[in-house]
């Protein structure tokens, strides 16, 4: 049961990293991608949306390739910090974040092309800065989209599994996380143990999704094309 | 000190071009008119530095806006303006107070001449301030970016029909108002309207334009009443009363409240007598609208 406790701790910490990291990373694509005319822009759509149609064993297997210690990624991160990328915790949060990338993107884009050129305009003849018009005009209507991008990065990276067996494998306390802890018990024919976090993970999943549609209900969607 | 604004260019759209050659002293207020799509609220923008790929050269006070030579540009927050769109363009899930008080945070410091409470008052604010701006009524939304834009205390101040959603009797409070402030401030205006009455209250100089080019400018007084065929088109919306109805031959009479008709040369005192040709009835049919009502907004 400790090992659970550790288990459901560590899924905790890597879904509130990868969330928080995300924020700052997912914030300038996804306004690039709600106003760019650029050619590149759909490109650029279909690159950050791989993670929804991808299994992640694919993702995974490429991720474990391109971080691995002997790679030129791995291999410098292993120079600068002494630690793998492979089979670590700091491994999953990259994974986990282009894993989970999309479900920050997509509706902070929703939000973002929901803000009217013509307001951004007018803060604009205010005197309003473009630092201070994203600060005080975009990010107060874009509020819901960051709830809702917050709360689908968390609960997806929640319940990451192919991409972390793959990349993390299953070490307790640092790439052991709920999926696999729930796995093992599986295979280990514990239905008891496996019961309990497969609950737990069901009544989160549910709760999230409620939070979602409960306050950002009417904002909330999928960008497509 | 030079009041000089200088617009000189051109801005290609796909299916008009505006293309200028403006040089304007703002002591005097200056006001635009033409037809719709002659390009008004266009050069406003090109003034405002909205229009990025404008052509050209903006100057104003001596200060280079806009220079496509020098690939020279102020941004549009650094221009010190204040500007009325024709829908208001408040701020969207803030109140009316915390619309006003985002001009204020950003206007240069200083007294100001024209006090908080004094324009709330005139522009009858006071019971709108903690109102959510998207529900308030068109002339409302004007009123209130009217207010914000010169509590910004610009140095140039740009007014797109910034009254055109209030109804008849509160539009001459307004111009009133607005021409008191303006005199008391100091600022220069550029006004874009159809109202040849507001226009005469309010500016001393006019440009008309028409597909995009300067085709007339002068002293407002003197281009209003100018005889033209230009101005008719320019002066498209006139207010009118129903003064008389007569169900036996299917007429209306309808009496001009605020309005000029520019004809050609009368002696002074003439009586003249007006027909509208049939064909042209149906067409005015379509465009008269009703006044908005006193308690609109």
């Amino acid at each position: 049961m400790p090992g659970d406790l550790q288990a459901v701790w560590l899924t905790a910490l890597l879904a509130a990293t990868t969330t928080l990291l995300l924020v700052p990373i997912a914030s300038p694509l996804a306004w690039w991608l709600a106003r760019s005319a650029s050619p590149a822009r759909s490109l650029i759509e279909a690159v950050v949306a791989m993670p929804l149609v991808l299994p992640p064993t694919v993702l995974g297997f490429y991720l474990l390739i391109m971080l691995n210690p002997d790679s030129v990624v791995g291999g410098l991160w292993v120079n600068l910090t002494g630690d793998s990328l492979t089979f670590s915790f700091s491994g999953l949060v990259i994974a986990s974040i282009i894993y989970s990338l999309p479900f920050m993107v997509q509706p902070l884009q929703a939000a973002f092309r929901a803000v009217p050129e013509s307001v951004l305009e007018a803060a604009a003849t205010l005197g309003a800065s473009p630092r201070d018009r994203w600060l005080n005009v975009v990010l107060p209507m874009a509020k819901r989209g960051y709830l809702t991008g917050c709360v689908l990065t968390f609960a997806h990276t929640v319940g990451e599994f192919g991409v972390v067996l793959m990349m993390g494998g299953n070490i307790p306390g640092e790439t052991r996380v709920l999926s696999i802890a729930i796995y093992e018990h599986v295979e280990t024919l514990n239905y008891d143990a496996a019961h309990m976090l497969a609950l737990g993970l069901l009544c989160f999943s549910f709760l999230s999704l409620w939070l979602v549609y409960r306050y950002a209900g009417h904002r909330f969607e999928v960008v497509r094309g | 000190m030079s009041h000089q604004l200088i617009v000189e260019g051109c801005l290609a759209r796909d299916r008009f071009t505006l293309e200028l050659d403006l040089k304007v002293d703002l002591r005097e207020a200056l006001g635009i008119m033409g037809a719709t799509g002659a390009g008004k609220t266009t050069l406003l923008r090109v003034i405002a530095g909205l229009e990025p790929k404008f052509f050209g050269r903006v100057e104003f006070c001596g200060d280079v806006w806009h220079d496509c030579d020098r690939s020279n540009r102020v941004p549009t927050h650094q221009r010190g303006l204040g500007v009325v769109f024709q829908d208001g363009r408040l701020l969207p899930g803030r109140t009316v107070e915390s619309n006003l008080a985002f001009a204020l945070q950003r206007a240069p410091s200083g007294d100001a001449s024209i006090s908080y409470e004094a324009l709330l008052q005139a522009l009858d604010l006071y019971h709108l301030l903690t109102e959510p701006a998207e529900t308030l009524s068109g002339g409302e939304r004007q009123r209130a970016a009217l207010a914000r834009a010169l509590l910004a205390r610009p140095r140039l101040l740009l007014m797109d029909e910034p009254l055109a959603a209030n109804d008849a009797s509160h539009r001459q409070q307004l111009v009133a108002h607005l021409s008191g402030w303006l005199r008391a401030e100091n600022i220069p205006l550029i006004y874009v309207s159809h109202a040849a009455n507001e226009l005469a209250q309010l500016t001393q100089q006019l440009v008309v334009l028409e597909e995009g080019a300067v085709v007339a400018q002068g002293p407002t007084g003197a281009l209003l009443n100018a005889p033209s065929p230009l101005m008719k088109r320019a002066a498209q919306s006139m207010t009118a009363v129903v003064t008389a109805i007569d169900p036996e031959c299917g007429t209306t009479t309808l009496q001009l409240v605020d309005d000029h008709l520019a004809v050609g040369e009368l002696a002074l005192g003439e009586r003249v007598f007006l027909q509208q040709e049939a064909a042209d009835a149906s067409d005015l049919g379509a465009s008269l609208q009703p006044e908005p009502e006193e308690n609109q907004d």
